[in-house]
């Protein structure tokens, strides 16, 4: 367009998708969540030799609607998985999840009554890692290619995204004491 | 709720090959030890049977009798079995017997003189099986009697807490009764682009509904009501405590298990014993090492096989190595749950833990789960460099942990966040079934390593560092200490590595070389009768515990005669050791919980299993 040649020196120009795809994908912050041995090489990959802030994912989030990315480390049971379903849904838009090893992308060894086979059957994945662990490397080659596919995201996105439907809508609720559950009031 | 293939118990061999009497019961035990006799002349014709078996003591004793024989164990000063180690249950429907469907079998110890005592209650038939809950006798027993309840249906008469304790409190049934079928799902080979399966990968299926929590027995809703997990960075996994505060005065504590419940008990009887070893790598996964030899001495302790010298000593470089890893763990886990500011310890403690994965990684091609030991010994022999890179490494570590020391022990802020804080006395530790660091931390002077070797640890000369004041700070001086120790051990491994075989030269139990398969018809046929078959262990039962980085680890193999186990129950430490954290929580701040739950050092995946 021939702005650059007018704009004084040290200023670029750019599409806002591209702007903010590069600020995601170099501050991604996992939820500080670990399930099984695959949490174990999880903090491998944040600690001293592999130094997962290289990515800028260093800053693991206690608090599910801080994180943008669950890194789902190990097998799911069948305990577990509400409480994963809802760690997920408390998490905010946009939302990015990675299943480290084979546990949490197929079941792994755990063909049984007590592993669910998967944790894509409760959340979407982004990335499956391999692995029964993964080692460091694979995980920081996931948040490669995560970083990939955050680059390629656009806008058009969140126009077409529809809300999950309200359990109840907001003039339904007369009292907040009538959102208690039952037993507790 | 999921697509469950129903799978029956198969027995791969042919018809006519079979060796017949499989399945078969295990044999009563027969002869008689100084301990045996005792409690035969006190009881008489009121026990089942009494002896030996597998080289230990076994009692078996009708439901009626059995809180009178663990009181009498307990008291009588000739016997003096003071700690219940374990409690598990047979069923032995699959079994050729008709009656009594049911054992349970508990494991007794006695700190005092060495022993160790197996008592066997076979239960009566009926539609609700029962037993008398031995929670008055030893408190220990709480849990694991919880434990059997949930995933074998067993009733306990007496229990102060009867609720499920690993499975949601909804399931419908009780997993490792043998009618159950093992569940997960089919694994499609077949699958193409076409299938309308395909479909519905990757999208949700499962609804996972969030239930209610339920207010635990016991506690006053006046009171203010917590939920610590089972997603809090300072539970060392998913676990759930729900603790009952008075201002910041902890009431009431109760952990909620089952998070990571993996199945491993009902998967090790569906599995031939020589592929169950890859699992135990996942129990533990902080001590992969240690799991693997404990799995692998009790089945060489059922088929009566000793590994060769060379086998066994790189047996015990390894799991010093992997009791050095997991307390380096440890420690950097605790001090960053214990101070936030304990960030550089974590860095430090995992650049040496790192050295030894590698170390790990050498010798198998794994770093964390490492299935490095075999039945009969171990897979490979050392790499020609592995060697000269442990002998680097244990010259830095030794100042390390020096290192480690100079940056806390003294620490005025460390010393108040631990000293005081957790106590147990030796009385109380004894009583709840507490083992490893925890148990010598209260001035019990037990180490299995040395008071009842295994694996040729009664060669070696190290200390059993021992502490009687009980608290967080007496257990953080003591595994400094071992992982001293750990070192003085490896040390004299790698100075006594003799030459030779590193496995057995059985065929029938381990493979042949590669090399041999290229020249030997026979060699070939071994290598496939293994690969497909396994080997067949003899029909009996039996316990072994070893001494693990967190504790008293112990399997107990229930075996019909075939190439599975018939029933495989796994002691975890951390388990037990959990069952303490009401007791040391109880009365003190809120934090010091976080504190107390670094302190006993759990591993979800073997508090779930």
């Amino acid at each position: 367009m021939g702005l650059e040649e007018k704009l004084p020196e040290g200023i670029l120009t750019t599409q806002l998708e591209t702007l903010v795809n590069w600020s995601r994908e170099n501050s991604t912050w996992p939820l500080l969540f670990g399930l099984a041995c695959c949490a174990i090489e999880m903090i491998a990959t944040g600690s001293a030799r592999h130094d997962i802030s290289r990515y800028g994912s260093e800053l693991f989030r206690a608090s599910p609607r801080q994180a943008d990315l669950m890194i789902v480390s190990g097998r799911v049971s069948n305990k577990m998985a509400p409480v994963i379903k809802r760690l997920h849904d408390q998490m905010s838009e946009p939302k990015w999840v990675i299943a480290m090893g084979i546990c949490a992308s197929a079941g792994g060894p755990f063909n049984n009554y007590a592993i669910v086979q998967g944790v894509d059957k409760l959340i979407p994945v982004d990335v499956y890692v391999p692995g029964c662990p993964p080692r460091p490397e694979s995980l920081l080659y996931a948040l490669d290619r995560l970083r990939a596919k955050q680059g390629k995201e656009t806008f058009r996105t969140y126009v077409d995204f529809k809300a999950p439907p309200l359990s109840k809508q907001p003039d339904e609720i007369s009292s907040l004491e009538s959102l208690r559950r039952p037993q507790l009031a | 709720m999921l697509n469950v293939s129903p799978r029956t118990r198969a027995y791969e061999t042919l018809p006519g090959l079979n060796p017949l009497g499989i399945p078969a019961v295990a044999p009563l035990p027969s002869g008689e030890s100084p301990d045996t006799a005792r409690i035969v002349e006190r009881f008489g014709t009121a026990l089942l049977a009494a002896g030996l078996h597998n080289g230990q003591q076994v009692v078996y004793v009708a439901p009626g009798q059995l809180v009178a024989l663990a009181e009498f164990v307990r008291q009588d000063p000739q016997l003096c079995y003071e700690a219940l180690i374990d409690v598990s249950a047979v069923d032995r429907s699959e079994l050729p017997v008709s009656d009594q469907r049911f054992h349970t079998v508990y494991q007794l110890r006695s700190y005092a003189r060495k022993q160790h005592l197996t008592v066997v209650c076979p239960l009566a038939d009926s539609g609700r099986p029962s037993v008398p809950s031995l929670a008055g006798v030893f408190a220990g027993a709480t849990w694991p009697e919880r434990e059997v309840w949930d995933l074998m249906g067993i009733r306990f008469t007496g229990h102060p807490d009867p609720r499920r304790i690993l499975m949601p409190e909804s399931w419908p049934n009780h997993p490792l009764q043998k009618q159950v079928p093992v569940g997960g799902e089919e694994v499609p080979f077949t699958l193409t682009w076409s299938d309308p399966e395909f479909e519905s990968f990757g999208k949700q299926v499962l609804a996972a509904e969030s239930k209610p929590p339920v207010l635990p027995p016991g506690m006053n809703r006046e009171n203010m009501i917590i939920n610590m997990g089972p997603h809090h960075p300072s539970t060392h996994g998913v676990l759930r405590l729900v603790v009952e505060l008075d201002g910041e005065t902890v009431v009431n504590v109760d952990p909620d298990l089952g998070y990571l419940h993996s199945g491993f008990e009902k998967t090790g009887e569906n599995k031939r014993y020589k592929d169950f070893v890859y699992y135990t790598d996942r129990m533990d996964y902080l001590s992969a090492m240690s799991n693997n030899m404990g799995y692998c001495l009790t089945v060489e302790k059922l088929l009566g096989i000793a590994v060769p010298a060379r086998g066994q000593v790189l047996r015990v470089l390894m799991a010093e190595l992997q009791r050095l890893a997991s307390h380096l763990f440890w420690l950097s886990t605790h001090v960053l749950d214990v101070s936030g500011t304990g960030m550089a310890l974590l860095m430090y403690a995992t650049r040496e833990r790192e050295r030894i994965l590698d170390l790990f990684e050498m010798a198998c091609g794994a770093r964390l789960t490492v299935g490095y030991m075999r039945v009969g010994g171990v897979s490979r022999d050392l790499p020609p460099a592995f060697l000269g890179h442990l002998d680097a490494f244990l010259r830095a570590m030794a100042e390390r942990i020096d290192d480690y020391e100079r940056m806390l022990t003294n620490g005025p802020l460390w010393e108040e966040r631990l000293r005081g804080v957790g106590h147990i006395s030796r009385e109380q530790a004894i009583n709840l079934g507490l083992t490893g660091p925890m148990l010598r931390g209260s001035g019990v002077d037990w180490d299995l390593r040395r008071d009842a070797p295994y694996g040729g640890y009664e060669q070696y000369d190290f200390k059993v560092p021992v502490f009687s004041e009980g608290d967080s700070y007496a257990r953080y001086l003591l595994r400094m200490e071992e992982m001293r120790q750990s070192l003085r051990i490896i040390r004299q491994a790698v100075d006594r590595l003799p030459d030779g075989p590193f496995r057995v030269e059985d065929r029938k139990i381990t493979p042949p070389p590669r090399a041999e398969l290229d020249i030997s018809m026979e060699a070939l046929i071994h290598h496939f009768k293994l690969m497909t078959e396994g080997f067949q262990a003899p029909p009996g039962m039996v316990y072994h515990g070893i001494e693990s980085s967190k504790g008293e680890l112990g399997f107990f193999v229930y075996s019909d005669g075939s190439a599975k186990p018939y029933r495989l129950h796994v002691r975890g430490p951390s388990f037990n050791n959990l069952f303490a954290i009401s007791n040391m929580s109880k009365g003190a701040m809120l934090s010091d919980i976080v504190t107390n739950i670094g302190s006993i050092d759990i591993v979800l995946g073997e508090v779930d299993r």
